[in-house]
C-alpha cells in the first residue's frame, strides 16, 4: 500500500470514530466551520488532542459532557474500556495528594527496607484525564506540572517517562468549590474548549435513549488491564503487553460496534506524518504577526504582566495595547502542533490561514490575559462562546484583518531580512506594525520612532 | 545566531506598488517625453539663431511637431502641465515663444481629448500661435489673455479665448469659430479664407489681405461690410 493510500486509510478511520462518537456517543451541534464543513469544536479538539499528544482543558457546566467526551474519545483512538479510563482518572479536590495521583510506596516492601513505587494507573496510562482540575487548591496543582508538561512522573527516587500521552483536564465556571488554576497550569494546556449544552432537542435523546452502562466497555479486558497494571514487570514490558490488550479490546470494538480503532504504530504513523505537513507561507507570517501583537512593548522591550502600557503609546490600536501579560512560546507550540493535525485530518497538504483562524482561538484564549478595561468592553458582547473564547476569536478576526491588508509586504519584510541577515546589503522594508520593529530588532538595528 | 526569516528565503521580493506612485511616475514619464520632443523641436528651429514668422516656417515647425509627438499618449491635464512646466519649470532650458505655442497647438490637435481647457490665466508667460489649426471637432477653451496668432489657420475647431487677444487673431483660418469675450489686437482675420470671428470687446484692426469668412462684434456682422463703418459703429 503507498503512502498515500496509508495516509488516507487512516484519515477515514479517524472520521469513522468521530462519527461515531458524534452520532451515538456525545450528540452535540457543530459549532465550527472550515472549508464547507462544520465540526463541534469540543469533540474535534479532543480527537486532535488525542491524536497529537496534546493537553486540553475542557470547561463548561456541569453534566455538558466535559469528561464524557475526552472518556470516549481516549476509549476509541487507545483502545481502552472506558472502566478502566474510569479508573485512571484523576478526580480533582481539597484532599487530592501526590500519592493518590502519582504514586505510592509499596508498603510491603518498605517493611523490608525496600523503597519501590506502586505507579497510580493515571501515571501509567497514556491517555490522563483529571476531573475538575480546579478543585485542586492551587499547591496541590504544582504536583502534576511537570507531568502535564512533559510525560515524566517522579516519586521518590524513580521516573516515569510516557513517551505517549495526552491529557484532558476538565473544569467547571467558578462556584465556592473552586479554585483559581495557577498560571504556569493554564499555560501548560495547549487548547482550551467549552463543552456546550447540545440544545433541547439533542438533549432529549440523550435522556431518551436507554443504555445499560456498558456501551465501550469489557469486563473481561478491564480486569486483565488492571492485573497488567498492578503487576511487578518494568513499565516498558507493561507498554509492550498492554498494545495486545488494545488490540483485544480493538477486535471487540470492530465486532459490536463497527468501528475500526487506530493500533498504536497507526497512532505513530499519523504523528510522523503530521509533522511533515508545514504551513504556508502566509500561515507562517501570520503566525508571527500574531506572536508580535501578544509580546510586543515598545516601550519596555517585551510585554510585562507587571507594566502597564503609557499613555499615548504609538501601537494603541494592535493587540498588546489590550493585553497585560506576554504570550509564552507554548502558545506557537499548540498551534503548530494543532493546526498540522488538523490539515492532516483534512487531507491538506500545509497548514493554511483557515487552519489557523479555525484552532489559534483555542490555544490562545486561555493565555491572554486581557486588561480588566478591555473584558468589560466585551462582557456583554451577544456571543454563543465564553467569554474568554469569543474574546480571542474577535481578536483573531482583528489581527487577520491587519495581515490581509498587508500580506504581500509583510512577506517581503521577512524575506528581505533574511537577506540582510545572510549579509546582503539592501533596505528593510518598513511598515507601522510592530512586526517591521520586531524585525528590526533581530537584525540589530535601532528601534526608534 | 540562526536566521529566523529563512522560511523566507525563496519569496521573490516585490515591492509595493502604491496606485497613486504607479500614476505619479506615469505622469513623469508621459511628461518627459513631452519636454524631450519639445526640445528636439527648439533644437530644430534655433539652428538659424532667429526665429522668424514665416508660413514655410510655422508649417515645418507645426509638421515636425506633430511628428515628434506621434507615438506618445497623453491628455488634457499632461497638455496643461506642460504648459506650467513651459511657464516655470528649469527643466526645459530655453522657449522660443513661436515654436513652443505651435508645439502646444499639435499637442492639443492630437489629444484624443475633444475639449481642452487651458487656464492661460494662470502662467506667467505669454503663449502664442495656440490654437493654430484646431480641427473640426476639438474644442479649445483659453482661460485668460492670449498672445498673438491665436487661430492661425483654424481647421474647423471652436475657439473660445475667455479674455484678450493679440495681433493677427485667426490669421489665415480656413474654416472654425473663434469666440474672444474681450478685446483683440491688430491684423485680427488677416489672411482669413474662412470661418467665423466674434469679438465682445473691441476689434484694434481687421487685417487687410482677407480671402472669406466672416467677423463679429458684439454679435453683429462687420465684416464682410463696409469696414469703417464697423470699426467705428457710424
Amino acid at each position: 500500500m503507498d503512502e498515500q493510500s496509508d495516509n488516507n486509510r487512516l484519515r477515514e478511520k479517524v472520521w469513522a470514530i468521530y462519527d461515531y462518537i458524534q452520532d451515538n456517543l456525545y450528540l452535540n451541534r457543530p459549532d465550527i466551520e472550515i472549508k464547507g464543513k462544520k465540526f463541534n469544536s469540543a469533540l474535534l479538539l479532543s480527537l486532535l488532542t488525542a491524536l497529537s499528544q496534546g493537553k486540553e482543558l475542557i470547561i463548561g457546566e456541569p453534566g455538558l459532557g466535559k469528561t464524557t467526551s475526552a472518556e470516549y474519545v481516549c476509549s476509541l483512538i487507545y483502545r481502552f474500556p472506558l472502566g478502566l479510563i474510569w479508573a485512571s482518572e484523576v478526580a480533582g479536590h481539597p484532599e487530592q495528594t501526590e500519592e493518590k495521583i502519582i504514586g505510592r510506596p509499596d508498603l510491603g516492601k518498605l517493611n523490608q527496607g525496600e523503597e519501590v513505587v506502586v505507579w497510580s494507573y493515571f501515571t501509567l496510562l497514556p491517555v490522563k484525564i483529571v476531573d475538575e482540575i480546579n478543585r485542586l487548591p492551587e499547591t496541590k496543582q504544582s504536583m502534576i506540572l511537570d507531568g502535564v508538561d512533559r510525560g515524566n512522573w517522579e516519586y521518590l527516587n524513580d521516573t516515569i517517562i510516557n513517551d505517549e500521552y495526552c491529557l484532558f483536564a476538565t473544569a467547571n465556571y467558578q462556584d465556592k468549590g473552586t479554585n483559581t488554576i495557577i498560571a504556569p497550569m493554564v499555560d501548560r494546556f495547549d487548547v482550551m474548549v467549552e463543552s456546550r449544552h447540545p440544545g433541547p432537542n439533542l438533549a432529549y435523546l440523550i435522556g431518551s435513549e436507554e443504555t445499560d452502562g456498558m456501551t465501550l466497555r469489557d469486563r473481561e479486558i478491564e480486569n486483565r488491564f488492571f492485573d497488567l497494571l498492578r503487576s511487578r514487570i518494568s513499565y516498558s514490558e507493561m507498554v509492550k503487553r498492554s498494545e495486545d490488550l488494545c488490540d483485544q479490546f480493538g477486535k471487540i470494538l470492530k465486532d459490536r460496534y463497527g468501528i475500526i480503532s487506530l493500533s498504536s504504530e497507526e497512532r505513530s504513523k499519523i504523528r510522523r506524518e503530521k509533522a511533515k505537513i508545514e504551513f504556508d507561507l502566509d500561515a507562517n507570517a501570520f503566525l508571527r504577526m500574531l506572536i508580535t501583537e501578544l509580546s510586543f512593548c515598545y516601550r519596555y522591550g517585551q510585554k510585562r504582566s507587571h507594566e502597564n502600557c503609557h499613555e499615548g503609546c504609538h501601537f494603541t490600536g494592535y493587540m498588546c495595547s489590550s493585553i497585560k501579560n506576554c504570550i509564552s512560546n507554548r502558545l506557537p507550540i499548540s498551534v503548530g502542533n494543532y493546526a498540522r493535525a488538523f490539515a492532516w485530518l483534512l487531507g491538506d497538504e500545509n497548514v493554511d490561514l483557515e487552519h489557523l483562524m479555525v484552532i489559534t482561538p483555542y490555544a490562545l484564549a486561555h493565555r491572554i490575559q486581557w486588561r480588566d478595561d478591555i473584558s468589560a468592553q466585551r462582557e456583554n458582547d451577544a456571543r454563543d462562546d465564553p467569554l474568554p473564547i469569543h474574546m480571542a476569536k474577535e481578536a483573531l478576526k482583528d489581527i487577520h484583518r491587519r495581515y490581509m491588508e498587508q500580506a504581500q509586504q509583510i512577506k517581503n519584510a521577512l524575506a528581505v531580512a533574511y537577506k540582510v541577515m545572510e549579509g546582503e546589503e539592501i533596505d528593510l522594508i518598513e511598515g507601522d506594525h510592530p512586526l517591521y520593529w520586531e524585525i528590526k530588532r533581530d537584525l540589530g538595528k535601532e528601534v526608534r520612532i | 545566531m540562526k536566521n529566523p526569516f529563512f522560511h523566507f528565503k525563496s519569496v521573490p521580493i516585490k515591492k509595493k506598488e502604491l496606485p497613486l506612485n504607479r500614476i505619479v511616475k506615469e505622469k513623469q514619464e508621459i511628461m518627459q517625453s513631452l519636454i524631450d520632443s519639445y526640445i528636439k523641436l527648439v533644437e530644430q528651429e534655433a539652428r538659424d539663431l532667429v526665429w522668424l514668422v514665416e508660413q514655410s516656417r510655422v508649417v515645418r515647425a507645426y509638421e515636425y511637431a506633430l511628428k515628434s509627438i506621434e507615438n506618445l499618449n497623453y491628455g488634457q491635464d499632461d497638455i496643461e502641465e506642460f504648459c506650467a512646466e513651459m511657464d516655470s519649470s528649469q527643466k526645459i532650458p530655453y522657449i522660443i515663444s513661436g515654436p513652443s505655442g505651435i508645439f502646444i497647438s499639435a499637442l492639443i490637435n492630437r489629444c484624443s481629448d475633444d475639449k481642452i481647457v487651458l487656464r492661460v490665466e494662470d502662467f506667467q508667460r505669454t503663449f502664442h500661435f495656440l490654437g493654430y489649426r484646431l480641427p473640426e471637432g476639438k474644442s479649445l477653451i483659453l482661460q485668460g489673455d492670449v498672445g498673438d496668432f491665436i487661430g492661425a489657420g483654424l481647421s474647423g475647431g471652436y475657439l473660445f479665448v475667455e479674455g484678450c487677444a493679440g495681433n493677427w487673431l485667426g490669421a489665415g483660418m480656413i474654416n472654425g469659430k473663434i469666440f474672444v469675450k474681450e478685446h483683440v489686437g491688430q491684423k485680427t482675420g488677416e489672411w482669413m479664407r474662412g470661418g467665423e470671428i466674434h469679438v465682445d470687446g473691441q476689434i484694434q484692426s481687421i487685417g487687410r489681405h482677407r480671402f472669406g469668412g466672416r467677423i463679429f462684434r458684439h454679435g453683429k456682422l462687420v465684416i464682410p461690410q463696409d469696414i469703417k463703418r464697423d470699426l467705428w459703429g457710424r
